[in-house]
């Protein structure tokens, strides 16, 4: 009974992944240029991200302060690097769309700085993916009552994937991916990133 | 009538002609192996489908062969998968597990509902059947990942996994349905497979239609113009 039931769930999902690709061959392939990236990246702030993640300075908070006030400071530590973790998400995903289209290109070199920016971008996402499933899963337990105390500096890793360098990495990428705009548009894209 | 049943060989031998045309035995060999193998098997049974015992042998080492490059061309999708975005050690763990998850769930499906067949054909039709789980594990595995990781679904390994999983999802839905329209259940079983797998054939075909850019490694480009790398140094300072 129980490999039966088993058996439905697994077609049901196959059933709803045909329906999903369905429904991306009916939407075709979603030209997204130049335009359609800059306006659309979150700023993200990686020396903020450094110092969340830095263990000196968690040491440093539960030394100062009082278990229930380190509690409180850490939960706000954390849900400030979920909200940097989404942007990062966020930006990874306009890069790729914007990636995909550049693959189109007849030129190799822009092929293959977008395939470059691609893999970049599927790094960054995964890791947004586990660390932010991590965090939630903190945040949601009351860290301390259920699971072992949440340590933000742990966050630097997901799947061996260090988020920071990654998403440096992912920067320098897109950098050279776009390195044919004017200098200005150039500037907002860094700036965004 | 015995003809509309070759369908699927004239939509492979389209296919094949197609996969030689866009050079895939360099980007998906297991898959091109597999397309070839096909048209020989599906060529071999029409040759012999007036001969009863040649037709029943031909039949089913035709299918362990399908079984065996099914398989394959599995691992080689997944291969392609967590070779573009991510080295991690577990990735080598992936399609063992989906394996051996794939095995349980055909031998844990044959207790429940005993194989009509026996010897030699009942364990090729549990691996059969282990196939059609492994691929659509593989196939709705990578479909999830589409909106979570971002990635392009518009490439050979996600058309291959489509074929394989569209065919697979309906064949394992019929084997666990068809079970209950008793006698009409050996023309229901017949016809539904041809259908799906024809469609799972024109799916193929959709993929393949568009070669695939083969990415150049950047050592083998010229170098930027000092124009350009000057740019990029510009956009690197303002990074940092």
């Amino acid at each position: 009974m129980f490999s039966i039931v088993l058996t439905w769930l697994i077609v049901a999902w196959g059933a709803l992944s045909c329906i999903y690709m369905l429904r991306c061959a009916w939407r075709r392939f979603p030209k997204c240029d130049v335009d359609d990236v800059i306006p659309f990246l979150y700023p993200v702030d990686i020396s903020l991200a450094e110092s969340l993640l830095d263990p000196a300075a968690e040491f440093e908070f539960r030394w100062k302060l009082q278990p229930p006030q380190f509690r409180e400071a850490q939960r706000k530590r954390m849900r400030l690097y979920l909200e940097l973790t989404r942007r990062m998400a966020h930006n990874a995903t306009v890069l790729v769309a914007y990636a995909d289209a550049e693959k189109t290109s007849q030129d190799p070199r822009r092929v293959s700085l977008a395939s470059a920016l691609q893999e970049k971008a599927v790094d960054v996402r995964l890791y947004a993916m586990l660390t932010r499933f991590k965090l939630r899963l903190w945040l949601l337990l009351r860290s301390e009552i259920l699971i072992s105390k949440p340590v933000l500096p742990h966050l630097r890793t997901a799947c061996e994937i260090d988020g920071i360098q990654t998403y440096s990495a992912l920067k320098i990428a897109a950098a050279a991916a776009f390195v044919q705009l004017p200098p200005e548009e150039l500037a907002s894209l860094t700036r965004n990133l | 009538m015995i003809f509309l049943t070759y369908i699927p060989l004239v939509l492979l031998s389209l296919l094949l002609w197609r996969l030689v045309r866009v050079r895939a035995y360099r980007t998906v060999p297991c898959f091109f192996a597999y397309a070839a193998f096909a048209v020989v098997a599906d060529t071999l049974r029409f040759a012999v489908h007036n001969h009863s015992s040649s037709y029943y042998a031909a039949y089913w080492i035709t299918e362990a062969g399908y079984d065996v490059l099914g398989i394959l061309v599995m691992y080689e999708v997944l291969r392609n998968l967590f070779g573009t975005f991510t080295r991690a050690w577990w990735g080598r763990l992936v399609f063992p597990v989906i394996l051996i998850a794939g095995v349980w769930m055909s031998l844990a499906r044959t207790e429940a509902i005993p194989s009509r067949v026996v010897g030699v054909p009942f364990y090729i039709v549990i691996g059969e059947i282990a196939v059609r789980f492994v691929q659509v594990f593989i196939f709705a595995g990578l479909v999830t990942l589409v909106p979570v990781l971002g990635l392009r679904w518009r490439q050979y390994i996600f058309g291959i996994a489509t074929g394989f999983g569209l065919y697979a999802t309906i064949m394992l839905l019929t084997t666990i349905k068809f079970s209950d329209f008793g006698t009409r259940f050996r023309l229901s079983w017949g016809w539904t497979s041809l259908v799906a797998y024809s469609v799972a054939v024109l799916i193929w075909l959709w993929f393949f239609s568009v070669p695939q850019k083969v990415t150049v490694p950047n050592s083998e480009l010229s170098a930027p113009s000092p124009g350009v790398l000057k740019h990029y140094k510009d956009a690197l300072r303002r990074m940092r």
